[in-house]
C-alpha cells in the first residue's frame, strides 16, 4: 500500500512538472524572456556537466553551452512538444558536441582523447558531491577513485562516452537516451554495457594498485 | 561459461534490476569465484564513483551572455532608407551626364569623327545610287517620278 501511494504521489509530480515544463515552453514561444531565462535555470547546470564531460575543457564547454541555448531560442517556434524539452536540449548538446569533436579531430589528429583540465584549472564552481564524509582518509581514496573514473571516461569513443554520460551521470532512460540519439534502445543499452565495461577493468586495474 | 551469465548480472543487481532468486544465485556464485568478486567489487566501485561524481555550476554571467547573442543574431540589417531610393536614380543620371561631358572635353576630335563618319556614309549610298542609274537600262524619256526622287537631270 506505501508503494501505491509512494508511485501515486510521484505520478502526479512528474505530471504537474511535466505539464508546468510545457507552460514555460509555451511562454518562451510567445517571446517571454522571462521564461526562457527559467528554461536556461532549469537545465544550464545540467547541460553544462554533460557538455564539460563530452569536450573536456570549461571554456569551449561555455562557449557551447551558449550556443545550445541560442539554437533552443531560434529553434523554440518550430518545438512541438512531441519530445520532452530535456530531450531536445540533450539532442542539441550532443551534435554540437560531436560537431566540436570532429573540428577538434582534424585540427589534432594525434591526441587519443579530449585532454582535461588540471585539477586547478578553472572548471566552473566545484561542488563536494558527499560533504558529510566522515573520514578524511576514505575522502581522500573516494577523490582517487573519481579521478580514475574520470580518465576512463575520458578515454570513451565518444559514442560510448555519450551514453555513459547521459544515462549513469545525467540520468535519462534509456527511452530518452533512445530518442536524444536517434538510435534503437537495444544499441543504447549494448553501447552502456560497452562503456561500463572498459571504465569497470581501469577501475579493477587502480583497486588491484596496477594504475598509478 | 557459467561467469559470463552473473558478469551481465552485475549491473543489474547494483541497479535493483535483478529477481530476488537470481541475487540470491549471484551472491551465492561470488562467494565461490574470487575472479566474479574482484570484477563485483569493481563494477559496484565504479557505479558508486559514477552517481557521485563531482558537479559543477554553469557560468553565473551565462543568461546575460545568450541574452547579447539572441540580440546580436536578431539585430536588424541596416535598413535601406526610402528617400536614398528615391535620391539614387538622378545621381545615377547626374553621375552618367557628367562622366559623358568628362569624356568629350578629353577626346575633342570625338564629335567631328562621328560626324564624318556619318557624312562618309552618306557618300557611299548616293555613289551607290548613282552605280545603279547608270549601269540601268534608261529610256528615252525618263518617267516624273525619277525626277522626283533621285533629282536626275540629262
Amino acid at each position: 500500500m506505501v508503494s501505491d501511494t509512494v508511485s501515486y504521489t510521484g505520478r502526479i509530480i512528474e505530471v504537474d512538472a511535466l505539464s508546468a515544463e510545457a507552460q514555460l515552453v509555451e511562454r518562451a514561444q510567445a517571446q517571454d524572456e522571462t521564461a526562457f531565462e527559467q528554461i536556461m535555470h532549469l537545465y544550464a547546470d545540467r547541460l553544462y556537466n554533460y557538455i564539460l564531460r563530452m569536450v573536456g575543457n570549461s571554456a569551449d564547454a561555455e562557449d557551447l553551452l551558449q550556443e545550445v541555448f541560442l539554437r533552443a531560442y531560434q529553434g523554440l517556434p518550430s518545438f512541438d512538444g512531441r519530445a520532452s524539452l530535456s530531450t531536445w536540449l540533450y539532442r542539441i548538446a550532443t551534435n554540437l558536441c560531436i560537431d566540436y569533436q570532429r573540428r577538434r579531430a582534424r585540427r589534432v589528429q594525434t591526441v587519443p582523447y579530449l585532454a582535461w583540465e588540471d585539477e586547478d584549472g578553472e572548471v566552473g564552481h566545484w561542488e563536494s558531491p558527499d560533504t558529510q564524509t566522515p573520514d578524511p582518509m576514505e575522502a581522500a581514496l573516494n577523490r582517487e577513485l573519481q579521478q580514475v573514473v574520470e580518465h576512463a571516461i575520458r578515454s570513451l569513443s565518444p559514442k560510448l562516452r555519450t551514453v555513459l554520460l547521459l544515462y549513469d551521470v545525467e540520468d535519462l532512460s534509456y527511452e530518452e537516451i533512445a530518442r536524444v540519439l536517434n538510435i534503437p534502445m537495444g544499441t543504447v543499452k549494448s553501447r552502456l554495457n560497452h562503456a561500463r565495461g572498459q571504465i569497470q577493468k581501469q577501475v579493477e586495474a587502480y583497486l588491484r594498485g596496477e594504475s598509478k | 561459461m557459467k561467469c559470463t551469465r552473473y558478469e551481465r548480472w552485475l549491473w543489474d543487481e547494483l541497479e535493483g534490476r535483478l529477481g530476488t532468486a537470481q541475487a540470491q544465485e549471484l551472491r551465492a556464485h561470488l562467494q565461490v569465484c574470487p575472479r566474479c568478486q574482484r570484477q563485483w567489487e569493481a563494477a559496484r566501485a565504479t557505479h558508486q564513483a559514477l552517481r557521485a561524481l563531482p558537479r559543477y555550476r554553469a557560468p553565473q554571467q551565462l543568461a546575460l551572455q545568450v541574452r547579447a547573442r539572441i540580440q546580436e543574431t536578431a539585430a536588424p540589417k541596416p535598413e535601406f532608407v526610402w528617400w536614398k531610393r528615391v535620391a539614387l536614380a538622378p545621381a545615377l543620371g547626374i553621375l552618367a551626364a557628367a562622366a559623358w561631358w568628362g569624356w568629350l572635353a578629353l577626346n575633342p576630335d570625338s564629335t567631328y569623327s562621328t560626324e564624318t563618319a556619318t557624312a562618309a556614309h552618306s557618300v557611299e549610298n548616293w555613289v551607290e545610287i548613282h552605280e545603279q542609274l547608270e549601269v540601268a537600262d534608261w529610256s528615252p524619256t525618263p518617267t516624273p517620278s525619277y525626277f522626283i526622287t533621285t533629282g536626275y537631270t540629262q
